[in-house]
């Protein structure tokens, strides 16, 4: 089987030759490569050709057209500080109210900001990898895109003080999740994958989840899937267990799970749901191969070989991980 | 004195109602009642609620952001400028450090903090460590409280300890939270305390307080 076989097995509950390992290697691939990160993030065939490097070095089932989680509020107007050694940061939001939604407009991905030097990464991967290695794409979800906007602070005090207003907020962000969502199916991404930390149980009540975004995450997938989508991918990070009954509802089938959701929990909430995940991000920093590798066997033998599951991180593995504890993880699962 | 009932206040605080809290609190104040009481008996009650409420399976950050809101509300309506102080239990400073630009937790802390009578001084978003040592040493700080959502920030809480010790400032207590930094253990980001909530920094906090009684 090749990668894209392999994740779609797993995703169809259908055995795969191996469980699949996606390593959620983002600006790790600039590190790795000794290329800054404030220039990979930057620049489309730059991120693509690390990205590249990553994939030969390291030998895992995914690479991914992914800069950092500003890209979307950037591109509708909000104005970011970078630096070169770390993730780009909102300087000034594109609205200091509901007031300005009025005058925002859905940015185009052709246009607008770095769109499209993500979609020019991400057609370049294509190209190299084609049909055997899965493409990934990101997009933010209307959450974060909403919480980018105006201020996080901002944004929740507006969905208590005014919920029709936030709502309207909320339709904008999936607007622009959509639209850029399908623009990188289109560019040549096989999966995209919707990232939502801010709708976190860490951050908003599980209730709110269901009332305010649920309803928008069916519109996302169902776009998605029409695009052309090989699966619908819900990452959403932190302690998301009270929240995961609540996935099938919209359309999920790949859904990840963070360090602190335990693994059996997880797959009580979601039976029919592949899941991925989920050793500890700071861990590929902080500890060993040999701790990394019993961690891995661990998830891989709990999970079983009859797929429903991809082998991975909680969350991204930080820029700054250890290459061979990356590695250790992705040999854990290519000698099964 | 007057022994006013503070429910309809520790409600309005806990529903996070801004304006009914103020409301009541004016009621209150004019109806003679002292504004220690309504500190003790009301705003620190609510928030004793509500840090039992917040166990560490539902933790609700939204439910205590607006408790923290309408408790400021309270506090500036309480104690204008004209009159005294409150007279808290110490001052601890927050902030997150330099290439971290979150702030959602800190506001949180913040609000749980000056809810149980801590002076809070925030030092902001993108803080560098020796301002932060400053600030607290200018300050008198009994803690410094950081929040850190990337890992990236981790070398920068090692730093900090390093600051505040080669400055003979190793008597003030370093507390860590938020995403990235509750996945490291005290030791290795050379903290005293990690909180996996608000509420368990302030916990811990307390728990310093009665040692020093």
């Amino acid at each position: 089987m090749n990668s894209i076989e392999r994740v779609t097995a797993a995703v169809n509950f259908r055995k795969p030759d191996r469980t699949p390992v996606i390593a959620q290697v983002f600006g790790h691939a600039a590190t790795i490569a000794g290329v800054q990160l404030g220039d990979y993030l930057r620049d489309g065939e730059l991120l693509a050709k690390c990205q590249i490097k990553a994939l030969e070095h390291y030998g895992y089932d995914a690479v991914f057209a992914l800069m950092d989680t500003s890209v979307e509020t950037e591109a509708a107007g909000s104005a970011l500080t970078y630096r070169q050694d770390m993730y780009p940061y909102v300087k000034s939001y594109a609205i200091s109210g509901y007031a300005g939604l009025e005058q925002l407009a859905v940015p185009d991905p052709r246009r607008a900001g770095r769109m499209p030097e993500i979609l020019k990464a991400a057609s370049i991967l294509r190209r190299e990898v084609g049909d055997n290695v899965v493409v990934v794409g990101c997009v933010q979800g209307p959450i974060t895109i909403a919480m980018q906007l105006m201020g996080a602070e901002k944004a929740l005090y507006l969905a208590i003080d005014h919920p029709d207003h936030f709502a309207r907020l909320l339709d904008f962000a999936t607007e622009v999740s959509i639209r850029f969502g399908v623009a990188l199916i289109e560019a040549g991404a096989h999966l995209p994958v919707l990232f939502d930390p801010a709708a976190s149980p860490a951050v908003i009540p599980a209730q709110f989840f269901r009332e305010f975004l649920l309803p928008r995450l069916r519109q996302v997938f169902t776009a998605f899937t029409e695009a052309g989508a090989a699966a619908n991918w819900l990452h959403i990070a932190g302690p998301a267990a009270p929240i995961l009954p609540f996935y099938p509802q919209a359309g999920v089938n790949l859904a990840n799970f963070d360090y602190c959701v335990d693994p059996l929990e997880a797959r009580q909430a979601l039976p029919g749901t592949c899941l991925d995940g989920n050793i500890k991000p700071l861990d590929f920093v902080d500890s060993t191969p040999e701790a990394i590798a019993a961690e891995s066997s661990q998830l891989l033998e709990r999970f079983g070989d009859c797929g429903g599951f991809i082998l991975s991180s909680g969350c991204e593995i930080p820029p700054e991980a250890k290459p061979e504890n990356v590695a250790a993880m992705v040999r854990a699962a290519r000698k099964r | 004195m007057n022994k006013h009932n503070m429910k309809v206040l520790i409600n309005a605080l806990l529903d996070g109602d801004q304006a009914v809290a103020l409301e009541e609190t004016k009621r209150l104040l004019e109806n003679g009642e002292g504004r220690e009481r309504i500190i003790s008996d009301g705003v620190e009650a609510a928030m004793t609620r509500l840090d039992n409420k917040c166990t560490a399976d539902q933790f609700n950050l939204l439910e205590i952001m607006l408790a923290g809101r309408a408790v400021t509300a309270v506090i500036k309506e309480l104690y204008p400028p004209a009159v005294p102080p409150l007279q808290t239990k110490g001052t601890v400073v927050t902030g997150t450090l330099e290439g971290d630009v979150h702030d959602l937790g800190k506001t949180i802390l913040k609000g749980v903090l000056t809810a149980k009578r801590y002076r809070v001084v925030d030092c902001g978003k993108d803080c560098p460590v020796e301002k932060m040592t400053d600030v607290a040493e200018i300050e008198a700080a009994m803690a410094i409280c950081v929040s850190g959502l990337i890992t990236t920030v981790i070398p920068q809480v090692r730093l900090l300890r390093t600051e505040i010790v080669g400055r003979g400032l190793g008597h003030i207590k370093l507390i860590a939270g938020g995403a990235a930094l509750k996945q490291g253990s005290a030791g290795s980001l050379g903290v005293d305390f990690v909180a996996d909530t608000a509420f368990d920094a302030l916990h811990y906090l307390e728990s310093l307080m009665e040692m020093q009684k």
